[in-house]
């Protein structure tokens, strides 16, 4: 039996607490169960599903931009600090198999400030990472209707995302029945095309088919570039937190939570460093950088011709489009998990009856990703949404430490992270340092919405105590 | 005594025919309330919001089934697969059938397909506790090409007599037994089924015992297969 949260906030609502029990496959309150749904294999595609839009299909260009071929590199510094949290965050998954994921272990562990700044970040972090994912997105739909002949130019790129990301919201309010299934079957597609494209590549630049590149040098610009671009495509990694926030709903979650985390992590990582070195061998980082989102388009044709270029073209569609429909529906749950603890309105959790979904909570998704999407600005939105979840990350470590230092009764995790109090540390030093690295609007930006969020708890949710509950 | 779990989509107003209630009055029952989300819905999401209708119209309707003769206790699960939950409940409670539930009125006359690779045996056994000393005429129906069909229904038919049941038989050469069990229907208030082993057909069709439930309107139960005991994985 653990201590219930408490308080209110200022309309008066509670934390809602129950005493559960929690099986394999089922989460068993004092009248309902829940039924535990989603297996190993729709947990990596979760992950693997959000993560692989951003990393292979927009960034390559801008990252060989600044970091020329060593952003292979940078990317291998994004998986480690993504392991390095990864693995804490499995530990806290698995003793607390709740939906709200990282919101949840940090408020358990940190107390309700934290939490409700990391809660209510999160949802604006998921936000700026899905209206970059639908950029992207339009990008890639502008070089598809160049491919079959409708030239339409760069104008289309933010109209095409503004309306796709609006026919998202609406689908997801009036119910995708299958897009789960549908989603494991395009994550599965999209993994087979990449490994036999980048296998291609990968053979093409060591010299074994076709002809030999050129040799370049390995950082033009230095390393330090190397690390701004670690931190700006760290928003590759986010996904495996998005795991965790479907953490109720999965079946055996002390085996399979870990296993789809940090297994998403490893699989994309191994593939975008493949990308990298596979893009940048193919004619090389400077002209990379001049294809701009879709430098992938570029590479596929010099590799395999017209149909390569076919190929990236549609996988990237799939992929962007993927992992925007993913973050809007992690967004939701992001909402909803703030919203049980009291702090927001409970209203905005409310589900319709028609359609049985949060029409509320999608709508605060879906309103913001398309101001956002508006803007256009890539970098910066990719930047913003690594910013407020690498501040997640690190408070992930932190908790995972402060709950190990004061271990709370009902604190029983399936899986122990190796290597204790050193990966915990480590992971939270390194999520912080990557900050550091940034561009400053993105930094200005990320903490103002951090001050907001503070400010937020103080005028409405001040006495709402959630530390050390479960 | 022998459970049969009667799956109820409690939230959307489903109700049981008192035909069926009265029928499975020798049975024990568990209602399973259960209500499907959508994917972008969390289980929990929905338990705050309608848990206590759903508890309300659980309770309403176990003790409907306790007034109609057996034991009766009520469960409810929010779910985004509804036949995952209706197979982990009828596994926990250990129930030997679960019911689809239709239209019917008073249940005189029951429809019993042997056909296929039905365990025969404990679909007899089953209706043979069902009926009772009850006046429900059964009717065991085969729909084969089989040399040996007429042997198999005829054998059953004698298990079902030695316990005082009232069989008829029906025996019908075909080769889209699915479709003759369905003209079959007419003239019987409810089916009682084995349950079928997952197959081609079932996945790209649906269930063989849900599609008779849809094409035919009125209740059907269906026996449960002898279960593992181990779960599948994944």
């Amino acid at each position: 039996m653990s201590q219930a949260p408490g308080g209110s906030n200022v309309a008066g609502e509670e934390p809602v607490a129950e005493t559960v029990v929690e099986t394999e496959e089922a989460t068993v309150t004092e009248n309902a169960e829940l039924e535990r749904t989603i297996g190993l294999s729709g947990g990596l595609a979760i992950g693997v599903g959000t993560m692989i839009g951003a990393g292979i299909f927009v960034f390559p260009g801008l990252a060989a931009g600044n970091a020329g071929p060593a952003a292979a590199a940078s990317f291998g510094i994004g998986m480690v600090v993504a392991l390095l949290v990864a693995l804490p965050a499995s530990e806290l998954a698995t003793a607390m198999p709740k939906s709200g994921g990282g919101y949840y272990f940090i408020s358990r562990g940190l107390g309700t400030l934290a939490g409700a700044v990391v809660g209510l970040s999160l949802w604006f972090g998921l936000v700026f990472a899905t209206a970059f994912y639908l950029v992207g997105f339009g990008y890639y739909a502008v070089d598809a209707l160049a491919l079959v002949g409708l030239a339409v130019g760069q104008g289309w790129v933010i109209p095409v995302a503004l309306l796709f990301g609006a026919g998202f919201t609406v689908l997801n309010v009036t119910g995708t029945e299958n897009a789960a299934k549908l989603q494991n079957g395009v994550v599965a597609l999209l993994l087979s095309i990449l490994v036999v494209f980048l296998g291609f590549g990968v053979l093409d630049a060591l010299g074994v088919v076709g002809q030999s590149s050129a040799p370049e040098q390995f950082a033009p610009n230095g390393y330090f570039p190397v690390l701004t671009t670690a931190a700006l495509v760290f928003t590759s990694y986010l996904g495996f937190a998005q795991v965790a926030t479907v953490a109720g709903e999965m079946k055996d979650p002390g085996r399979n939570l870990p296993l789809a985390m940090v297994g998403s992590v490893l699989l994309v990582g191994v593939l975008y460093v493949a990308t990298i070195f596979v893009a940048t061998s193919a004619f090389g980082a400077e002209r990379l950088a001049t294809e701009g989102e879709t430098a992938m388009v570029a590479v596929g044709r010099d590799l395999l011709g017209p149909a390569g270029a076919f190929a990236i073209v549609f996988v990237g569609l799939l992929a962007t489009m993927s992992s925007a429909n993913a973050s809007i529906l992690s967004t939701s749950r992001a909402i909803y998990a703030v919203s049980k603890d009291a702090l927001l309105p409970k209203r905005a959790s409310r589900i319709n009856l028609k359609y049985g979904t949060p029409h509320v909570a999608l709508g605060m998704a879906g309103g913001p990703i398309l101001a956002l999407a508006a803007t256009g600005r890539v970098e910066i939105l990719a930047e913003v949404a690594s910013f407020l979840h690498l501040v997640m990350y690190g408070l992930i470590c932190i908790a995972l430490v402060a709950l190990r230092r004061d271990e709370p009764e009902w604190y029983d995790p399936d899986f122990r992270v190796p290597g204790y109090p050193v990966v915990p540390i480590l992971g939270a030093l390194a999520s912080f340092a990557l900050l550091v690295f940034m561009q400053p609007l993105s930094r200005y930006v990320g903490a103002a919405i951090m001050v907001a969020s503070a400010g937020w708890y103080f005028y409405y949710a001040r006495d709402v105590t959630l530390k050390g509950a479960l | 005594m022998t459970r049969v779990l009667v799956p109820v989509a409690v939230l959307e107003g489903e109700s049981v025919a008192a035909g069926l209630m009265d029928l499975l009055g020798t049975m024990d029952v568990t209602v399973l309330g259960y209500h499907v989300l959508p994917e972008q819905t969390p289980p929990d999401q929905a338990r705050e919001q309608y848990e206590e209708r759903a508890v309300s119209a659980l309770d309403d309707l176990a003790e409907e089934f306790r007034a109609a003769g057996g034991d009766a206790d009520s469960r409810l699960v929010f779910t985004q697969d509804r036949e995952k939950s209706i197979d982990r409940v009828a596994d926990e409670v250990d129930a030997s059938a679960y019911a689809i539930t239709g239209a019917t009125g008073d249940v005189d006359s029951l429809l019993v397909p042997v056909s296929g690779d039905v365990a025969v045996e404990r679909v007899v056994d089953f209706v043979a506790e069902l009926v009772g000393d009850r006046a429900i005429d059964v009717t065991l129906f085969l729909a084969s090409e089989a040399d040996d069909a007429g042997d198999r229904l005829a054998a059953a038919a004698d298990r079902l007599r030695t316990d005082g049941v009232a069989v008829a038989t029906e025996l019908v050469a075909s080769d889209r037994p699915f479709d003759a069990l369905v003209d079959a229907v007419p003239g019987h208030d409810a089916i009682v089924m084995g349950e079928a082993a997952p197959s081609l057909s079932s996945f790209l069709l649906g269930d063989e015992a849900e599609r008779l439930a849809s094409a035919t309107v009125g209740p059907v139960l269906v026996v449960r297969n002898e279960r593992d005991e181990e779960g599948d994985g994944d």
